[in-house]
């Protein structure tokens, strides 16, 4: 029989496991985008292409380069967003018909560990495809931007916002059939009233209040307050950054809270494979 | 083999103790139950399910579908939550210190491809490796020997999906092993491979118990691997524990002398008195058949005179002894026999 040995307590802290933990499911979430590459080229160009075409729409034909700066924030955001929620949701999707959930949770980490590193690979997913086309429009095009420090703070809170609505919808795959729809219903809802192809800040005031509460558009409100060199204080001052704040902190926790529940349940119910 | 495991670093505050816990028990069922809410009413997929399985030893858990072994499985992984009792692997509570509990396992399960297939074996290997919680120092050489032993190595390198099911099943089963688990876990780990794939699984499982001293809890619809690989069997029906034995004594304590007499036409047909009581006859294009069911010596004698009086002309004459098939049809017809007679005590089970 084997032959268990432990080791002196504390040998290894707790740290570095928990991050080896994260790290690798982090990795492997990175090694499945890697086999399915082409699928993300595909989309970094269908989205260039989708973000492109509208702007000519918007500007008659021209591109307008002032609504180009305005939106490019949100084509960033939104690809986050919604590769975040696809990744997310389709991938779980795919572990838990494939069982390979059940195998992951057969792991002695903790649950929010490997939710912490299914984020990661999310993030990473979401964000390489959002700075390659940044990149693409922004040296191709050379919006207007003044950009400083101040616009890491509302940068990071948009990704963390996308991400909290990735995890959200995540989480409600292991209990709805028809995630699918949703998400699709909602990225539309991220796309059309984030900001991406028309600012918000020039929507009718009623729609503006309402796409507010849409992930993501608050960020890029904030976003594209700094990049207009009005600087951090200027959104305290308008309202605008504490009630992105705010947004991130509640969507990242129902996220967060709503996954691990999820999981939870799926444990008790049996619910973490198809069969 | 020796490994060093970190016991509280993947889940401080939960564990008791560092040191893990030594028991002469490896798998430990008490009073398990699982029931299902289903609507408005509660579907009770296992119920006071009591198994005490001792370190190396291969024990079958046989039922028909539905009977509750995938959900008996999943409970001792610590993947599905029992409603009630409590289920130990090594002397850890599978509820309370999950973190050990799931280091003294590996687990093949059914109607999963248990690995990810976009992903190379060795990718996998790795993988599942550092996810509980081994270096990746320490997993190479393992997964260099484990790929090697299979008939993978060559192949290491390519995705699991364009691999046959049968080495598939082999990745699965390496993944299960990658930590060197003292407890496997194994959901019907021959489905679907052909005969030559079938058999190398069989093999492992065999040598893993043999030389390695693995305790392995197996669940197979196809009973000749039970019968092949267990030392001990346990039937489920309807989430209980039917019968519980040693695979010796499970087929000695049903076993009876069959013989079957095949014969040409029986011309003037049996006298009465002769064929034995549960005596058959079955008429046949080809030949007649008698099925002597617990018939003794003296038995066959006097049918066989019956049929010579009779003018019937012999074919063959054969004796059979039920296999772990027609036993476990039994059971499961008849059902609970009562725990008495069907379960063994912890000595018998243990030899």
């Amino acid at each position: 029989m084997t032959a268990i040995t432990a080791p002196r307590p504390g040998a290894q802290g707790v740290l570095g496991p928990a991050l080896r933990a994260v790290g690798t499911e982090a990795g492997k979430g990175l090694a499945l985008m890697w086999r399915r590459r082409a699928i993300t080229i595909t989309g970094i160009a269908l989205n260039g292409l989708l973000y492109l075409m509208i702007q000519f729409f918007i500007g008659g034909g021209h591109l307008v380069l002032p609504v180009l700066a305005l939106t490019l924030p949100a084509l960033i955001a939104y690809i986050v967003a919604a590769t975040a929620a696809l990744q997310g949701s389709g991938g779980i999707a795919e572990e838990v018909n494939a069982g390979t959930l059940e195998q992951v949770h057969l792991s002695p980490a903790r649950p929010s560990l490997l939710a912490a590193g299914r984020l990661a690979a999310l993030a990473a997913e979401g964000l390489i495809p959002a700075i390659v086309l940044a990149l693409a429009f922004g040296l191709g095009y050379r919006p207007h931007w003044a950009i400083s420090p101040d616009a890491l703070v509302p940068l990071a809170l948009t990704i963390a916002d996308a991400l909290g609505y990735g995890l959200l919808m995540t989480a409600l795959t292991l209990r709805l059939a028809s995630i699918g729809a949703v998400v699709h219903v909602f990225n539309m809802a991220v796309m059309f009233l984030g900001g991406l192809f028309v600012p918000i800040t020039l929507f009718p005031h009623g729609i503006e209040i309402f796409a507010r509460f849409v992930p993501t558009a608050l960020g890029v409100e904030v976003l594209n307050t700094t990049l207009a060199g009005r600087g951090l204080a200027a959104a305290w001052a308008d309202g605008t950054l504490p009630w992105l704040l705010a947004h991130v902190a509640v969507l990242a926790a129902l996220g967060w809270l709503a996954y691990l529940h999820t999981l939870r349940r799926a444990r008790r119910e049996g619910g973490l494979s198809a069969r | 083999m020796a490994y060093a495991i970190n016991f509280n670093v993947m889940n401080p505050g939960r564990e008791r103790s560092p040191v893990a816990p030594l028991a002469d028990v490896a798998i430990g069922l008490t009073g398990v139950t699982k029931r299902y809410q289903r609507g408005k009413g509660l579907l009770t997929a296992v119920s006071e399910v009591t198994l005490s399985v001792p370190p190396g030893q291969v024990i079958g858990l046989l039922g028909p579908n539905g009977a509750g072994k995938t959900t008996t499985i999943k409970m001792i992984c610590g993947l599905v939550l029992p409603t009630a009792g409590t289920i130990t692997l090594n002397g850890y509570d599978v509820a309370r210190q999950r973190a050990g509990a799931v280091r003294q396992i590996g687990a093949v399960l059914e109607g999963s491809r248990n690995v990810y297939w976009p992903l190379s074996a060795w990718q996998n290997l790795m993988y599942f490796g550092r996810l509980k919680g081994l270096r990746a120092v320490a997993i190479r050489p393992r997964a260099e020997r484990l790929l090697t032993e299979l008939g993978l190595w060559e192949r290491r390198h390519e995705s699991v999906g364009s691999f046959s099911r049968g080495m598939q099943q082999k990745v699965a089963i390496a993944a299960a092993l990658i930590t060197d688990p003292p407890v496997l876990l194994l959901d019907e780990p021959t489905i679907g491979l052909d005969v030559a794939a079938a058999r190398t699984v069989k093999d492992w499982i065999a040598r893993l118990a043999a030389d390695e001293g693995k305790t392995v809890l197996l669940t197979t619809h196809q009973l000749g691997v039970a019968q092949e690989l267990a030392s001990r069997i346990a039937v489920i029906r309807d989430g209980k524990i039917i019968a519980d034995l040693p695979t010796g004594e499970l087929l000695s304590r049903y076993a009876e002398d069959r013989f079957e007499i095949r014969t040409r036409k029986i011309p003037n047909g049996l006298r009465p008195g002769v064929l034995p009581a549960g005596g058959r006859i079955e008429h046949g294009a080809e030949a007649t058949r008698i099925l002597l069911p617990g018939a003794g010596q003296a038995d066959l004698y006097r049918v066989l005179d019956g049929l010579r009086a009779a003018g019937s002309q012999l074919i063959s004459v054969s004796q059979a002894r039920p296999g772990l098939e027609d036993i476990f049809l039994r059971l499961i017809r008849d059902g609970e026999e009562g725990p008495g007679a069907v379960r063994a005590t912890a000595a018998e089970r243990v030899a």
